[in-house]
């Protein structure tokens, strides 16, 4: 490769980082803006010129963080628990299971993919509260435990399993569970990683349902609680600013620590790109 | 943020079947006519994002009113800003709504509309005189027959201009532009020296626009749209000519109120219809801006425009005694002017601006916008009308942005705006 490529990859790339992790980085800068600073001046300003973590202790002070984070939490790993094991369960039936409707089921799981969650939401309300739900974090959970598309992403990582590696292991004796414990589970783990980080972060990002279900204070998850940092008439962006830092960190974990698994997966999983 | 703005995700039309479909529903005409019960058992009241700065104010006022009224339990609960139509449609449809909530017109039409609310004119006609006429009238809805919420805090707010803006373009600040004539002429004037690095106008007009421009807004009966006379048209050729010298930004063609205020604090725009908290805004955000700010009256033809926030009763309730007492206690005008003290907000209760807070300058410029905001409210409609949904007021904008690129009429472009709102409006 040449030096001019070689200079005209890293411009690209750089382009690239710009362009997704700007936002990111304006966010952070704001979040660590003083009363000094003019948030609007032009040009804008990435470095802070009266920098203060203010506004980080002013969250914190305002909100009891720690709680809505132990709530999210909680959300976010019945979720995760629940889309790993049920998708798993759900999607090796779809894809290596003989039954009838087959081709039915596998269809309605695409539908479901179709259905917009605000068309549906009031009716799902309903029956969350009709079993005694509403409120709590369960009923946050619940209606996400096993997300449509997570039932085919596992389908499709089954399927490209060769179904001679299942023969085999049917002519030495293996019944149906042995099989999929043993010879199909540790094919696909990358894409119960995928499976994983996409159920954490929309369980953790989630704002409508939660809004909706949940009416106490003390069950707030993180969206819900973070929102109250707009103030009643007019907000200080630099607070929201540190409570979107303060919401991305463990997501920014999460993610840090699955992610050798999480490339393996996506090549592995049918979203290749 | 805007004063309050509207969700975006409205949920009515799924309302309206939920409740059919669990036999909740029921026209307004099932409430009772009256109110009877001794006021006493727990009620719940909800206020919408209130807690973070005025949680001392609210505390005080449950713990009066139950000091008061040996017996009763107020559970004051807070929603955050966000998804609150939402959040009100799906308590409404699961029968979950609180005694008391606060709301704005728009919802409360369409909680009133689903049977959710307790219809004033019929239990409590009296308290009509307690509030400013201007205020009980917004939440009157012809269409549905009744008057649903008992009128709270109310805002309104003044022209702000960036002077150094002005300056910079060539427009004078000596006086300010008073009229939308003026207005309008000096947008012309800017897009002439300036081009579109600052323009004067930084937003396509509202429903409350036409309403200040002297467009009336809907029939007296509240049963189809009327936005689109020959003022309508005027006033939106206004802003297309203004577009076309210049004078408006392709940007702009989309922006919401709070795109509106982002690019005023970044001096790119020389006019922001303002309200009462917006000084502190500045000071707080945009220092440099703040300085060089300058304040007039609100640009109007007719009655300034101000925005409402109000108390509705749930029908439902288990305790509507208890909850009408509440909403008429946290209604009156001490609580009101006290609650007005604390946030930068005006009160519905009648005679409560002729306290001296609202008619004595101490010299800063707090008191004198405090001032001349609070003239402007005793004075101001709400022009918005109640039955325009938010659906309808993005259907709106987009017309108007169609009309102001040229890409449409203007007449055909409002006839189509009229029609689509006309079409939301409940059937009979």
């Amino acid at each position: 490769m040449s030096r001019t490529q070689k200079t005209l990859r890293y411009l690209v790339l750089l382009a690239f980082f710009l362009l997704l992790a700007g936002p990111l980085l304006w966010q952070l800068s704001l979040s660590f803006k003083g009363a000094g600073d003019d948030l609007y001046a032009q040009p804008p300003q990435v470095i802070p010129a009266d920098p203060t973590t203010g506004n980080y202790t002013g969250v914190l002070d305002r909100l009891p963080v720690l709680l809505y984070v132990l709530n999210s939490g909680i959300v976010a790993l019945l979720v995760v628990a629940g889309n790993i094991a049920g998708a798993t369960l759900a999607g090796f039936a779809l894809a290596r299971l003989r039954f009838r409707f087959r081709c039915l089921v596998t269809g309605l799981f695409v539908v479901a993919l179709l259905v917009p969650i605000e068309s549906i939401i009031i009716a799902q309300f309903l029956l969350v509260r009709s079993t005694g739900l509403a409120d709590t974090l369960l009923g946050v959970a619940l209606p996400t435990c096993v997300a449509a598309l997570n039932v085919l992403l596992m389908r499709n990582g089954f399927q490209v399993i060769p179904a001679e590696l299942e023969e085999a292991a049917r002519i030495d004796g293996a019944g149906v569970w042995r099989r999929f414990w043993h010879v199909c589970v540790p094919q696909v783990r990358g894409v119960m990683t995928v499976v994983a980080i996409f159920s954490f972060v929309g369980a953790w990002n989630d704002f409508l349902w939660p809004l909706i279900v949940l009416s106490s204070e003390e069950n707030y998850t993180l969206t819900l609680g973070l929102n109250r940092l707009r103030g009643t008439f007019y907000s200080d962006p630099r607070l929201i600013a540190a409570g979107t830092i303060i919401a991305l960190l463990p997501i920014l974990a999460v993610f840090a620590l699955l992610q050798r698994y999480f490339f393996r997966g996506l090549e592995a999983g049918g979203i290749k790109g | 943020m805007s004063f309050r703005k509207p969700a975006r995700y409205v949920l009515p039309v799924v309302l309206a079947l939920a409740l059919g479909a669990c036999g909740i529903g029921g026209g307004a005409d099932d409430s009772e006519t009256t109110v009877s019960g001794e006021v006493k058992g727990e009620i719940t009241f909800q206020t919408w994002n209130l807690k973070g700065n005025y949680a001392d104010y609210f505390n005080g006022l449950v713990t009066a009113f139950q000091n008061a009224n040996p017996g009763t339990t107020v559970k004051w609960i807070d929603q955050p800003p966000e998804g609150y139509q939402d959040k009100l449609s799906a308590d409404a449809a699961a029968g979950s709504l609180p005694d008391v909530v606060d709301i704005g017109p728009e919802a409360a039409f369409t909680l009133a509309n689903a049977g959710m609310l307790l219809d004033l004119s019929k239990t409590d006609p009296e308290a009509k005189a307690s509030y400013l006429p201007k205020a009980w009238d917004a939440n009157a809805f012809p269409s549905l027959g009744g008057t649903y919420a008992y009128p709270w805090y109310l805002n309104t707010g003044p022209s702000f201009f960036n002077t150094a803006v002005l300056q910079k373009c060539g427009v004078s600040k000596d006086p300010l532009p008073a009229t939308f004539d003026a207005l309008f002429a000096a947008g012309q004037k800017m897009a002439a020296t300036c081009k579109s690095d600052a323009t004067m106008v930084g937003r396509l007009p509202a429903i409350e626009t036409f309403g200040a421009y002297g467009v009336p807004l809907m029939d007296q009966a509240g049963t189809k749209f009327t936005f689109n006379d020959a003022k309508a048209v005027e006033l939106v050729s206004h802003y297309r000519n203004l577009f076309q010298a210049g004078g408006m930004t392709e940007e702009t063609l989309n922006k919401l109120q709070t795109g509106e205020v982002d690019a005023f604090k970044a001096g790119r725009v020389g006019w922001l219809p303002g309200s009462s908290y917006t000084l502190k805004d500045l000071k707080a955000t945009a220092p440099k801006v703040a300085e060089t700010v300058a304040i007039s009256p609100q640009i109007t033809n007719d009655k300034p425009n101000m925005y409402i926030e109000s108390l509705a009763v749930n029908a439902k309730s288990k305790n509507v005694a208890t909850a009408v007492a509440f909403a008429k206690f946290a209604t009156n005008k001490e609580n009101q002017l006290a609650f007005s003290k604390q946030a930068a907000i005006f009160p519905s209760a009648a005679g409560a601006l002729d306290d001296p807070y609202f008619t004595t300058d101490d010299g800063t410029d707090e008191a004198k916008l405090r001032l001349e905001s609070a003239k402007a409210v005793s004075e101001a409609v709400v022009y918005w009308p109640a039955a325009f949904s938010s659906k309808s007021v993005d259907y709106l904008r987009e017309q108007i942005a169609l009309a102001v690129l040229g890409k449409k009429d203007v007449q055909a472009a409002l006839d189509e705006a009229v029609k689509y709102a006309d079409a939301s409006l409940p059937k009979k």
